[in-house]
């Protein structure tokens, strides 16, 4: 048995180890053990303690400077939960505006700057830092191919900060935005913001469609072997997001869960965090993100990572643009369909082939066009001149839930408002349930499961990990940072 | 017999397994015949979110971020966007500081309890043992974002990891601190360029940021001074038009040239298409560095 340890793995979003273990298994070198550790931590959910509860929107968005629209969106959601408030039409309308802006750039930023250069090779095509040291592997694209995918690469450095751009316009400024309120957006709605919009969304569908949805097909081509590797949990798990309405349960992308082959419901307080391989101390079994005591333990015997292991009803669900995808491609929306059944009818696939590397590419790919379309029939909906918010006051009692999606996957935010202060913040990112390390039932996380089967052929080189890892686009700020809940004595130091 | 470089490098790569060279001598060969002529970059990510590199990528004013990687400087390591992974990636960081001259830039605050812990970059090298020793024969120390120059929201109260900022760990060296949550592209790029020209840092304000930027508060460059503010004229809900101050603004207070130079710019030499107090939100002072502890809570809108 041979052990490989990646640390740091570069090109995701924060400090991960990633550890597996290497057997010969018919010949071939396969993975037959993996370890997810998140090395870093700060602390959020002791830190929001005692704020003002409307500065969580501004707090909670630096959990992540790749997805902070994301968590911008979960804390108003939370907020306007807690103090009883909804945004009128354009205010719900602009701030799915800035997320889907976010979301785009988000995913071609992703398939092109943090994964494409697993399956490019670069030699003779541009060969300066930081684009060296390479790995270099055999089965990599190189040639024609390999220039036009560099080439997209720098023009998609253009598309992501076109995203970013259009963004601002309803967001103020990007990568934070500070727009977002409870009760609406601060920006308002011109002719001319609406057309400015329109034209940078009109473009980077063009780049969408003609240069990053080809170019996954193109990849997924030459390495279709990969529609085979990196299956993972096969349990999904996506709150939905981009609210049609404000009912909360018409939304573009749906809620739903895919447990044990089964389309299911989400119920919130099914979901709990294990600790058991985590560094903090246990005080009980499964706790709801609502319940519990948390506190850091740096050096207990057994843990390998910062992050915890939510689970729902005790199962291991994965999420993201993969989870959102297949929940949306089931509950039967025509266009996801459409597209979905599209892509595998090109590779005479059927749908389980989207439990894989692949798959999450191209989930990820045809959910930035989905909604990049989407957006642009939201403008149309956009009213200049009729408000964009409306005041509340903050509750002095009140306790509240905002549940949404990052580009990664599945972002719920908790609250709890006592005296007009926040005594209690919770947080369970996309991250925290893919890159989970076991739980109390020894059940691998998703990503650790997915390395399960990978064939590594040059240990020098362990590529095929990078990929497997890569595909489901970690960002380990977002899963360390958090929560849950926190104790009940005050003073101590707890963090989460 | 002439090779291309191409070939030669197919070569050595085909040769490195036979004579069982490691990463690191594999990184030396591919670096011979890399550009020389680019100032070296190493770009470490401690307590971070990556918004600040985030924000980099927005980069057009001076310059794009492509022009700044392919012509300007040599990114030799940095996490988020470099090629190699792990033994290889670390070789790159380790190679890049043995000799002097190589620009050192932070993102995100240093944790300093448990000895370090609470943040690793690689296997033996906790965030702060790495400041420490990269900042050694660095020619400059930039700490990007407000994190990396005062220990900004990875500090926030009661900073259960002892975060702190890069000046308080780096001594005898100066550190240039270009804060901000995140940091804009320009400060950051505007700087690093100050530098490979004048090879001197700019001038700092008494906080160690570039004067350039910050000298200026908010509020003396708000185009709502003359409009509203010294009318009276002041917004009572959000979302409404008039001076923000009333509302929780803290430009009163936070030094930075946003009025002007706004952001998400859209082109080459054109400032941005918005900012915050363009959206009708108030400034959170998050250049400062009380950030943001005292710069919150950011709202005030009971009087409505």
């Amino acid at each position: 048995m041979t052990t490989i340890k990646i640390d740091p793995v570069t090109r995701i979003e924060g400090h991960l180890d990633i550890e597996v273990s290497i057997e010969v298994d018919g010949g071939v070198q396969r993975v037959v053990d993996a370890k997810s550790s998140a090395t870093m931590f700060r602390g959020f959910e002791i830190m929001l303690k005692g704020r003002d509860p409307r500065d969580a929107t501004i707090y909670t968005q630096r959990i992540c400077g790749v997805c902070p629209i994301s968590h911008a969106m979960a804390s108003t959601l939370n907020l306007e939960s807690a103090f009883g408030v909804q945004p009128p039409k354009n205010g719900r309308i602009l701030r799915n505006l800035v997320l889907g802006a976010n979301f785009i750039m988000s995913h071609i930023l992703h398939f092109y700057h943090l994964a494409a250069l697993d399956y490019i090779n670069t030699e003779g095509v541009v060969d300066i830092s930081p684009w060296i040291p390479r790995y270099v592997t055999p089965d990599m694209v190189t040639e024609g191919t390999a220039v036009a995918l560099v080439g997209h690469y720098v023009q998609a450095l253009e598309i992501r900060r076109k995203a970013h751009q259009m963004g601002a316009i309803f967001g103020a400024k990007l990568p934070c935005t500070s727009t977002f309120v409870p009760g609406g957006c601060t920006e308002v709605v011109t002719g001319e913001k609406v057309s400015d919009f329109s034209s940078l969304i009109g473009e980077i569908q063009g780049f969408i469609d003609g240069v990053y949805v080809p170019d996954v097909l193109t990849v997924a081509e030459v390495f279709s072997d990969y529609f085979s590797i990196g299956t993972g949990c096969g349990n999904m798990l996506a709150y939905g997001v981009f609210d049609l309405d404000n009912t909360q349960t018409s939304k573009l992308l749906p809620r739903g869960r895919y447990t044990d082959g089964n389309m299911e419901d989400v119920d919130p307080l099914e979901i709990a965090e294990c600790v058991r391989y985590s560094r903090y101390v246990a005080e009980g079994g499964d706790l709801n993100p609502s319940v519990g005591i948390t506190e850091p333990d740096i050096d207990k015997p057994g843990a390998y990572s910062w992050i915890k292991s939510p689970r729902y009803g005790g199962k291991v669900h994965e999420v993201g643009p993969l989870a959102r995808i297949f929940v949306s491609y089931l509950a039967g929306e025509p266009t996801v369909k459409e597209l979905v059944d599209d892509v595998l009818t090109h590779f005479g696939a059927q749908t389980d082939a989207l439990f894989s590397v692949l798959g999450r590419h191209a989930a990820r790919a045809l959910e930035c066009k989905f909604v990049a379309d989407a957006m642009v029939d939201w403008l149309d909906e956009l009213d200049p001149g009729q408000p964009v918010y409306e005041y509340s006051a903050i509750p002095e009692f009140a306790t509240g839930m905002g549940l949404t999606e990052a580009p990664r996957g599945a972002l719920g935010h908790w609250i709890e408002i006592n005296e007009s202060t926040i005594s209690r913040y919770q947080v369970i990112t996309p991250t925290a349930w893919n890159a989970s390390p076991r739980d109390h039932f020894d059940q691998m996380g998703p990503i650790e499961q997915a390395l399960v089967g990978t064939p590594v052929s040059d240990f020098e080189q362990p590529i095929e990990v990078l990929r497997v890892v890569h595909s489901f686009d970690p960002c380990i700020a977002c899963a360390v940072h958090l929560i849950t809940p926190e104790g009940k004595s005050l003073g101590r130091f707890r963090v989460s | 017999m002439y090779i291309s470089r191409r070939e030669f490098i197919k070569l050595c790569t085909a040769m490195s397994g036979a004579l069982g060279l490691n990463s690191s001598g594999l990184l030396k060969l591919q670096k011979v015949l890399a550009s020389e002529s680019a100032t070296p970059v190493i770009w470490l990510q401690g307590q971070g979110c990556t918004g600040c590199s985030t924000s980099l990528l927005n980069s057009i004013y001076y310059m794009t971020v492509d022009d700044l990687l392919l012509h300007t400087i040599d990114l030799e390591f940095h996490a988020t966007v470099m090629a190699g992974a792990g033994e290889l990636a670390v070789s790159a960081a380790e190679d890049a500081r043995v000799n002097e001259g190589y620009v050192l830039v932070v993102e995100g605050a240093i944790p300093t309890g448990e000895n370090g812990r609470y943040c690793y970059l690689w296997p033996g090298m906790t965030a702060l043992k790495a400041i420490k020793e990269f900042s050694k024969k660095a020619a400059f120390v930039l700490a990007v974002g407000t994190c990396a120059a005062y220990g900004g929201i990875a500090g926030g109260d009661p900073n259960p990891t002892g975060a702190i900022g890069v000046g308080d760990i780096v001594h005898g060296k100066q550190v240039i601190n270009i804060p901000g949550c995140p940091a804009h592209p320009d400060w950051i790029v505007g700087t690093i360029a100050h530098l490979l020209i004048n090879g001197q840092a700019p001038i700092l304000d008494r906080y160690g940021r570039p004067k350039d930027y910050y000298q200026r508060t908010i509020h003396s460059n708000c185009p709502n001074k003359q409009r509203f503010h010294d009318k009276a004229l002041f917004a009572r809900e959000l979302s409404e038009t008039g001076c923000l101050s009333k509302l929780g603004c803290r430009g009163m207070w936070t030094g930075a040239d946003c009025p002007v130079r706004k952001w998400n710019s859209g082109a080459e030499g054109e400032y941005g298409i918005n900012w915050c107090i363009g959206g009708r939100s108030p400034c959170q002072g998050c250049t400062e560095p009380d950030f943001p502890d005292g710069k919150s809570p950011w709202y005030t809108l009971e009087l409505a």
